[in-house]
């Protein structure tokens, strides 16, 4: 599917700000089964720097660097790009059960996996905890293949947890989100890999968007409003990754745009500033994504 | 004597004996300490000892403890007898350090490099991913010579069969070597003759050999590389040190906000603009070292610093994401580490230690836990040691839970038995067995690690203790490492400076200095006209001291005693008693506004400029604040109390004469003596305001003595003071240094130069107050109550005001404000 996105990010100042430095994850990652095909990001006001490079886990990144005096910030990430299907791929692959993948990820006798290796411990957002296990285990019952117990897991978030913009913020720990079954896409990801890594399983965070108005025929998805996230789960060394996203309860499929992963929404957060001054600050994020390609793209 | 001394120190015998090779037989090389102290007369050991205590406070030598509820500098604990190790035996410990370093280094390099040791299954991944000190955004910088460690610690102690172990390695960015320094200085002075004649290796070049190769590998740009020390600032706890090496080492010290990142280098806010720096030596834990890409609530780094150095545009020493080696687990790889990457086997083991991650040794720790110390695997979990030995069988239980519940989390450890050395009883003249561990110092150079010849010892608060920590009491020992030869020094790398590289001009000076030498100079004068208004005071009001008692200015200083906050504002005059017990508050209690308090800001003050601040100058400014601070709570006769005051009004004096003989002239100078002038220019106009509205028949001794004109006076008039020449002096006098045109001219040819050099700052020149000065027509105006003069002094009180205003908004205000994270979705 093809697919035009645009991330617009806005704050408001109550005071200049003097200096701002912003680290943006807002470019979609070059995929096997996603490409893209323009990308531009505007700033108003004009940054005086800007460099782009490749992070530690591969994913595109822009610093900014703002140093003239403003009361507002605005940064538009405008993308084109092309995403293949890829829920059959991942249901057709071959199947572990999910404890041979964990003896294989724990493994010190074997050569060791060290792309998976890294997501298998805690990160900034993500502790691991007993509580997390004890509601894993109910999906990741004896010898039970993995994807079919990692879609469970996300089914059961998906009907015990609420989606809810109010409940939560960034900030929010994960040990609250468990305990008030309330929050949002970032919080169900979070969560779904804190449970898959409870168990001693690999799970990424991914961060991305998701098709706003769904194609005739086809349910509106939740998120579709705002930056999306998801996990993904490490399914064996032939099944390799898959996506599930429980917000949505489904495997992630064509209408979704991968921009990057990390460990969880601190390695990748789309936008991330350090400023010097600006008192009180509004913050206003809108995104859209629809299908086809939109003109105001220049093609790289 | 030497029986005595020895009375009372057992040979040890579970443990090794630094001291006795058999009983009451001391080992060669510590035997002509023994008989230099056997023969020292009793008297002489005490002055000694009390030199060695007093050099301690003087210096300002502290050790901040976080838990103490004042936050107060906790002075560095410091025994008279150094550690002696003889040649052949630090041979081996050195040959040990530089393997471990290079070693070290090498996993640092690989880790944050290839992974190859990940990929071959040499380092398991817990080990790197499951460590919160493994900083992604690190990994493929380029580093200088191939080198990421370089200032490396270990932490030794000594088995009872004489072997040195390490039991801990020390990456980030080690403290102690100043210490280790400061600790030689106030040693070696104590036994002069003793130090040569054992020919005690120097530690100066050691500290040459770190700034010349800090210099070395700094990125190459025009002229000499600019080396600055980060600091998370005063309430760290070995803040001390930070300080003493920026001004050892002739590093500017800066905290994170003193610097800025623009197109990808990093830079020092300085009062001429931003200055280039090429390298950071850190005391600044990795991963607050930058808001942008690590921990994004520190609000100590440096925003950008991680891209900075990515690129290779500035050397951070250690390299960023240093911390990883900090961590125990690894302990156990090295010896295998070694063989893969080196080609030798390890020359100085690491204490036995378990991986709980790894099931094998997961189950013969739990076999065996009742005589391991259980650890955290990795610093961030900060996990008290659990001993097993300790344990009952409910306490075993949960741990052995605990253990099987996040393996990886933890390891476990051999107990050391550590050595005992002797530590000299403050008490009586005899000799104690305490247990020690000597920390050790590496430094990377082109030609490979060197080591610190020496040391810092450190000693626990008990004879048997299992730990030696600092922040528990723990006390230290200058480490003596003995030459048979010459003392040898080796070459330096240093690139000899140019004629094009010589500076001038102090042009980098932080503005945060700059803020501070301004609130310095006010600090220093107002602490002074506190001391001497209360010794007016008090030679006025207190008991016993025969003083001038004209009654008729008493309301006068009633009032200004108000207006300093030392008396209560309003309400009936205070009676005698009521009187003298504020006056002893303000002068010793640092709670109450007074003499105490100003002393406590000056500190504060000085405690941010300690590079800057000669250690002469230092120490006069801790003796005085110790001397009144003493006073405090304890009865004290007004006579006593007015020595005190002599004592610190000549403190005073002292730390003048500094400012004026001992400073450059540059511009932070022009800063500290513009915050002085200011200070006493408001303090004039107040002063002078109130004796003028105040009783016209008045003695006005006290107002001479009180503006330290009294001499000048009676030299010129010989008679009572009188209005007229009394405030001609006071206000009209330029060659008077405590006359308000002194001030004002001073203030005046300041603000010039301050413009010249930086540029327009505020239209407050002084030249307004300077024009009164000149209307004024001393035969009329020179009168109390006159209505002419009043409205000068407000118009020289407003300009003061107005000037401070200004220039902390040109200079300062920037550096205050700190700097917010944000995050968007």
């Amino acid at each position: 599917m093809r697919l035009s996105v645009t991330h617009e990010t806005r704050y408001r100042y109550s005071s200049p700000v003097v200096l701002s430095q912003q680290l943006l994850h807002l470019t979609p990652r070059v995929l096997p089964w996603q490409g893209c095909h323009a990308h531009q990001i505007d700033v108003e006001p004009t940054a005086s720097e800007m460099t782009q490079r490749e992070d530690y886990y591969g994913n595109r990144t822009a610093s900014l660097v703002i140093a003239v005096p403003h009361g507002e910030l605005v940064v538009r990430a405008a993308s084109a790009v092309s995403v293949e299907p890829r829920a059959q791929v991942a249901l057709a692959a071959p199947k572990s059960s999910w404890e041979a993948v964990r003896a294989r990820l724990s493994a010190l006798d074997a050569p060791p996996l060290a792309e998976p290796a890294e997501f298998l411990f805690d990160s900034p957002h993500v502790e691991r905890s007993r509580e997390l296990a004890d509601y894993a285990v109910k999906s990741f019952t004896a010898r039970r293949a993995i994807l079919e117990s990692a879609t469970d897991l996300a089914r059961r978030i998906h009907r015990d947890f609420k989606f809810d913009r109010t409940a939560t913020s960034v900030s929010t720990p994960l040990k609250q989100v468990l305990r008030q079954r309330s929050g949002v896409c970032q919080d169900f990801a979070h969560l779904m890999i804190g449970c898959l890594r409870s168990i001693g399983l690999a799970a990424r965070y991914v961060s991305g968007y998701i098709l706003t108005a769904p194609p005739p025929g086809r349910s509106r998805l939740v998120g579709a409003d705002a930056s999306h996230a998801w996990a993904s789960i490490y399914c064996g060394e032939r099944a390799g990754w898959a996506d599930i996203d429980p917000t949505n309860n489904c495997i992630v499929d064509d209408a979704h745009v991968t921009l990057g992963w990390g460990r969880d929404f601190a390695d990748v957060t789309p936008m991330r500033g350090v400023i010097l001054g600006g008192g009180t600050q509004q913050l206003a994020v809108r995104v859209t994504v629809t299908p086809g390609l939109e003109a105001t793209i220049e093609s790289k | 004597m030497s029986r005595e001394l020895l009375a009372e120190y057992p040979q040890a015998t579970d443990r090794f004996d630094e001291l006795f090779e058999a009983p009451h037989t001391p080992r060669a090389h510590w035997r002509p300490l023994i008989e230099q102290l056997a023969a020292w007369p009793a008297e002489r050991t005490r002055e000694r000892l009390h030199s060695v205590h007093d050099q301690v406070r003087e210096n300002g030598v502290t050790y901040n403890v976080y838990a103490d509820p004042q936050g107060a500098d906790r002075p560095w604990e410091l025994d008279l007898l150094p550690m002696i190790l003889p040649e052949e035996e630090w041979g081996r410990i050195e040959a040990g350090i530089v393997q471990r370093a290079t070693l070290l280094n090498q996993v640092l390099l690989d880790v944050y490099g290839e992974q190859r040791l990940l990929n071959e299954g040499l380092l398991p991944p817990a080990l790197v991913f499951g460590h919160a000190g493994y900083l992604r955004p690190c990994r493929g910088a380029k580093h200088a010579g191939d080198v990421m460690l370089h200032f490396y610690a270990a932490d030794l102690a000594r088995s009872p069969d004489g072997h040195w172990w390490v039991i801990g390695d020390r990456t980030q960015a080690p403290s102690g070597a100043g210490y280790a320094l400061e600790n030689r200085i106030i040693i070696s002075r104590a036994f002069p003759q003793l130090f040569r004649d054992l020919k005690v290796q120097h530690l100066a070049h050691f500290f040459a050999t770190v700034r010349d190769s800090l210099a070395h590998w700094a990125p190459p740009d025009h002229g000499s590389p600019f080396t600055v020390l980060l600091t998370p600032g005063p309430h760290n706890e070995t803040y001390f040190e930070h300080a003493y090496l920026a001004r050892y080492l002739g590093l500017a010290l800066v905290e994170g906000n003193d610097l800025t990142v623009r197109d990808g280098c990093v830079w020092l806010k300085t009062l001429s603009g931003l200055q280039r720096v090429h390298a950071i030596l850190r005391r600044l834990d990795d991963d607050y070292c930058d808001p942008l890409e690590l921990r994004s609530d520190s609000a100590l780094g440096i925003p950008g610093l991680v891209d900075a150095a990515r690129r290779g545009n500035v050397l951070v020493a250690n390299a960023l994401g240093s911390n990883l080696l900090e961590s125990s687990t690894l302990l156990g790889y090295l010896p295998n580490l070694a063989q893969k990457l080196l080609g030798e086997p390890l020359k100085t083991p690491s204490v036995a230690t378990w991986w709980c991650g790894e099931p094998a040794a997961l189950n013969e720790v739990i076999a065996n836990v009742h005589r391991l110390v259980i650890k955290g695997a990795f610093p961030q979990q900060r996990v008290e040691p659990m001993f097993g030995e300790d344990l009952d069988e409910r306490g075993k239980k949960r741990v052995i839970g605990m253990l099987r519940a996040r393996p990886n989390d933890y390891v476990a450890q051999e107990l050391v038995h550590l050595s005992q050395a002797p530590v000299w009883d403050r008490a009586h003249p005899r000799l104690l067995p305490r247990s020690i561990g000597l920390r050790v110092f590496a430094c990377a150079t082109p030609n490979g690690y060197v080591v610190m010849p020496g040391g810092l010892t450190r000693v626990a608060s008990a004879a048997d203790a299992r730990v030696i920590s600092m922040q528990r009491g723990g006390s230290s020992k200058d480490s003596w490492v003995l030459a048979s030869g010459p003392v040898s020094s080796f070459s330096l790398l240093r690139r000899s400076i140019q004629e094009q590289d010589l500076v001038r001009a102090g042009t980098n000076l932080s503005s945060r200095g700059v803020e501070n030498l301004f609130w310095f100079g006010r600090y220093c004068e107002r602490s002074e006209a506190s001391a001497r208004l209360l010794r007016v005071a008090l030679g006025r009001f207190g008991d016993n001291v025969p003083g001038d008692d004209d009654e008729r200015a008493r309301p006068v200083m009633l009032e200004l005693l108000r207006r300093a906050g030392m008396l209560p504002g309003g309400g009936a005059a205070p009676g005698d008693k009521e009187l003298s017990a504020a006056l002893r508050a303000a002068i010793t209690d640092d709670a109450q506004p007074g003499l105490a308090a100003n002393l406590r800001q000056l500190m504060r003050v000085a405690s941010n400029l300690r590079e800057r601040l000669s250690l002469d100058n230092w120490r006069a400014l801790n003796r005085l604040t110790q001397a009144v601070t003493q006073r405090r709570g304890r009865k004290t006769a007004f006579s006593d109390l007015l020595t005190e005051l002599d004592l610190a009004i000549a403190g005073f004096t002292a730390l003048s004469g500094y400012a004026l003989d001992g400073m450059t002239r540059d511009p932070g100078w022009r800063f500290l003596s513009v915050g002085r002038r200011l200070e006493r220019l408001q303090w004039l106009c107040t002063t002078l305001k109130l004796t003028v509205t105040g009783p016209a028949e008045m003695d006005l001794t006290w107002l001479l003595r009180l503006a330290d004109s009294i001499i000048t006076y009676r030299a010129r008039y010989m008679a009572r003071p009188e209005w007229l020449p009394v405030l001609d002096l006071l206000i009209r006098d330029e060659a008077n240094p405590r006359s308000i045109a002194f001030q004002v001219q001073g203030l005046r040819d300041y603000a010039q130069r301050l413009a010249d050099l930086f540029g327009d700052f505020g239209d407050e020149r002084f030249h307004g107050a300077l024009k009164g000065l000149l209307q004024l027509d001393p035969g009329n105006d020179f009168q109390p109550g006159n209505e002419r003069l009043l409205a000068r002094i407000d118009e020289w009180q407003a300009a003061a005001y107005r000037h401070g205003e200004q220039l902390g908004l040109r200079f300062f205000s920037h550096v205050g404000e700190a700097s917010s994270q944000t995050f968007a979705t």
